[in-house]
């Protein structure tokens, strides 16, 4: 997968950048929250259910201040990626145990038509290896500064 | 947390796919993956609030198919691809009911 091909993906009213929660479980809740507003799921509920559930796995704090809580579930008809920002950083159980600042929700149906689930994880994992580009990104005011930042500044 | 019957039916279904998911990729990987325990106590609680007769039913349809409930979209059952009848729209369906599709028998689910 190619980095304009994620950037398709994502939606300016899929772009928290200031994000206000403190806990693991209030940082999912506002996540799931512009999925609902937009009308991309039926249950709230069932979405931060299927979310925290896979986190008893292990923790999708992936290091580096950066967080990928990934889930399918039926809930959803289309892969769906939500982008936070949050300036103060939340303890979200980081293999590091470093705060987490960017987060990246990601919800895709069990089928998706063009298998893109598992594509888009692993395409999101790369693009924050970068430690300027995640600072970047971590910075970004609005949207547009964002795609700018994840297409490689 | 109070919740419709179907609603509990597409958790179970959603934690039971994915407690697969990691079983074949423990077995690609070679190592076991921590937390499978609890997942799987996850899904046994959950299962205490659905009916047996409905769990049954998941099961049978789970012997055939990989997915045993489907969404719905326009009016359509995404297992098989049958058109749903007309009494299944929104206005004649009821929150604690199950509804299966009448060509494949799998449990449907209406995302939108």
């Amino acid at each position: 997968m190619k980095i304009n091909e994620l950037v398709r993906i994502l939606k300016p009213e899929l772009f928290i950048p200031g994000m206000q929660s403190g806990t693991k479980p209030a940082v999912l809740d506002e996540l799931v929250q512009p999925l609902v507003t937009g009308g991309f799921v039926r249950s709230k509920g069932l979405v931060i259910e299927t979310l925290s559930k896979r986190e008893t796995l292990g923790s999708t704090g992936i290091g580096k201040g950066v967080a990928v809580p990934h889930c399918r579930t039926l809930a959803v008809s289309d892969l769906h990626i939500v982008v936070g920002i949050s300036k103060k950083g939340v303890d979200f159980d980081a293999l590091d145990k470093k705060p987490a600042q960017l987060f990246f929700l990601i919800v895709a149906p069990p089928l998706d038509g063009n298998n893109l689930y598992l594509p888009v994880l692993g395409k999101v994992v790369e693009s924050v290896r970068d430690s300027k580009l995640r600072q970047a990104m971590i910075a970004a005011p609005d949207f547009g500064s964002f795609l700018k930042a994840i297409q490689g500044g | 947390m109070t919740r419709n019957l179907i609603e509990l039916m597409v958790l179970y279904q959603d934690l039971d796919l994915m407690l697969k998911e990691t079983a074949e990729a423990e077995a690609t990987m070679g190592f076991e993956m921590e937390g499978r325990e609890k997942l799987r106590k996850a899904m046994d609680d959950i299962a205490k609030n659905i009916s047996p007769r409905f769990l049954r039913t998941y099961q049978r349809l789970h012997t055939r198919f990989k997915r045993p409930i489907v969404p719905v979209q326009n009016d359509v059952c995404l297992g098989c691809f049958a058109k749903l009848p007309t009494s299944y729209g929104e206005k004649g369906r009821k929150d604690q009911m199950i509804y299966t599709c009448e060509q494949c028998g799998r449990i449907l689910y209406w995302v939108e």
